[in-house]
């Protein structure tokens, strides 16, 4: 090889800088181009927004004083919306725990059995929780209950997942200890593999009871009961007094619950 | 035991091939021989005694060992002697992620009594200890093999610890067996033998 062909194919020689520079600029405008859109897309409009501005003020005016009325059904709206994570998020642990030793790998007992488990963790992730909510408003009824149940199916597509995760990322010394002293499946899985990732999953679960309050806010606006379906009813009375009440109590509950669980996941050794 | 699948070749425990065998038969003859690891493979989180007893889950039925307040008194007894056979009764209840590698290895020795097995394997039992705790977990593993009936097989990479612990030494090299005989009738030549052209091989 020359060193005039050695020089072509150097990196900073002029043919491989200029392909660098055109791919530059056509992946910047691909970026531009995606930000246009989603701009135009939306509707966004920051002349909209400044001039609406006095509306802002008008809205959050009516707000004050807050109509303490509402304050004793708020509350109690707010401890159903509570109830309903409480529940839903419960239910998920347990299956959690039966499921978690099909879907982790490392100690799933077949081929099998893994696969179904890690489609029934898939499948309750792929349903949005407002579509199973409404699904189970018309299943069970107008009741919390139905809210119940679209948290448990919402929260099985995500803590299993994390659960066999975080076993088949544990050492597995201890757990092969066991079994090659002749116990069984479920014991080695209560002796060998619980107590290593207890912590982790304690952690895990009150981080999803916390993530689920929230969620269950959101669920309560579609009628399942709570505090979320109050707020929805005085939005559309235009009752912006009684929506302040109502939000101080979502404010204090969403912080009390994260607290709760930050203070929790911080005591676990 | 079944940790790691063979390529090839016959395992048999006291008279039962274990390749053949799955589900219950295979834990049926795991429970036969008791294993001390070359990493001490303990529950951290479970106390001294708590471990000793895991070694007899095996014989437990699943509604007595869905939790260690379940276990029978029997069991918490003999974990219990099997713990103070090693010399450990005063730290019963002390978390295992607090003992010293040579403790949590004499926890695992008292794991393998306590499962009654009718012979403990021993793979490299005092590679990560310290000289002291490894001469205390090797002199304990002789006793047990002279005073409890049970066929105790160590595999060492010291030879002056093998020759000063075992009662019979046998040398491996390149798949086969190089000697079989009484540690005072091994030569340091033969034992020269074994390491001479590659360190990693028994």
């Amino acid at each position: 090889m020359t060193s005039a062909e050695l020089a072509r194919r150097a990196p900073g020689s002029d043919r491989t800088s200029r392909l660098h520079g055109v791919r530059w600029l056509v992946a910047a405008a691909a970026i531009v181009a995606l930000y246009v859109h989603a701009w135009r897309d939306t509707h966004v409009s920051p002349g909209e927004f400044v001039s609406s501005f006095p509306n802002l003020v008008r809205l959050v005016g009516e707000m004050f004083p807050p109509d303490w009325s509402v304050l004793h059904a708020s509350v109690w709206a707010g401890v159903l919306t509570f109830d309903t994570a409480l529940l839903g998020t419960t239910a998920a642990f347990v299956v959690a725990l039966l499921l978690t030793p099909l879907a982790a790998r490392n100690i799933s007992p077949n081929r099998a059995l893994y696969e179904l488990s890690r489609a029934v963790i898939g499948f309750a992730r792929t349903i949005p929780l407002w579509v199973s909510g409404l699904l189970f408003l018309v299943v069970v009824g107008p009741t919390p209950f139905a809210g119940v149940l679209a948290l448990g199916v919402e929260t099985i597509g995500v803590l299993p997942k994390l659960y066999a995760e975080t076993v088949e990322e544990m050492d597995m010394g201890p757990v092969d200890a066991l079994r090659v002293s002749g116990a069984r499946r479920a014991q080695v899985f209560i002796h060998g593999v619980l107590p290593s990732v207890a912590p982790t999953f304690v952690g895990l679960v009150i981080y999803r009871m916390d993530s689920n309050v929230r969620s269950a806010l959101i669920l309560s606006a579609f009628g399942a009961g709570g505090i979320g379906f109050l707020l929805f009813n005085s939005i559309e009375l235009f009752q912006w007094a009684q929506v302040s009440t109502e939000l101080i109590v979502v404010f204090v509950l969403v912080l009390a619950v994260e607290r709760v669980s930050i203070l929790v996941r911080s005591r676990i050794t | 035991m079944r940790l790691i699948e063979p390529d090839g070749g016959e395992v048999t425990l006291c008279g039962v091939g274990l390749l053949g065998c799955g589900g219950e038969q295979l834990r049926a003859a795991r429970r036969q021989a008791a294993m001390v690891f070359q990493q001490v493979l303990v529950v951290r989180r479970r106390t001294a005694l708590e471990n000793v007893a895991f070694g007899a889950l095996g014989e437990l039925p699943l509604r007595r060992s869905l939790s260690t307040r379940l276990f029978p008194a029997e069991i918490r007894a003999r974990a219990l002697d099997s713990l103070e056979r090693v010399g450990l009764a005063d730290l019963a209840a002390q978390r295992a992620s607090t003992l010293s590698g040579g403790q949590a290895q004499r926890v695992a020795v008292a794991r393998a009594l306590c499962q009654r097995a009718r012979v403990v394997l021993a793979d490299e039992p005092v590679a990560s200890l310290d000289p002291r705790a490894a001469e205390s977990v090797l002199s304990l593993l002789a006793d047990v093999a002279h005073n409890e009936n049970l066929g105790v097989l160590v595999v060492l990479h010291q030879p002056e610890l093998a020759r000063r612990f075992a009662d019979r030494l046998v040398g491996f090299l390149d798949g086969g067996i190089s000697f079989d005989r009484a540690p005072t009738d091994v030569t340091d030549d033969e034992i020269e033998t074994l390491y001479r052209n590659d360190d990693d091989e028994r």
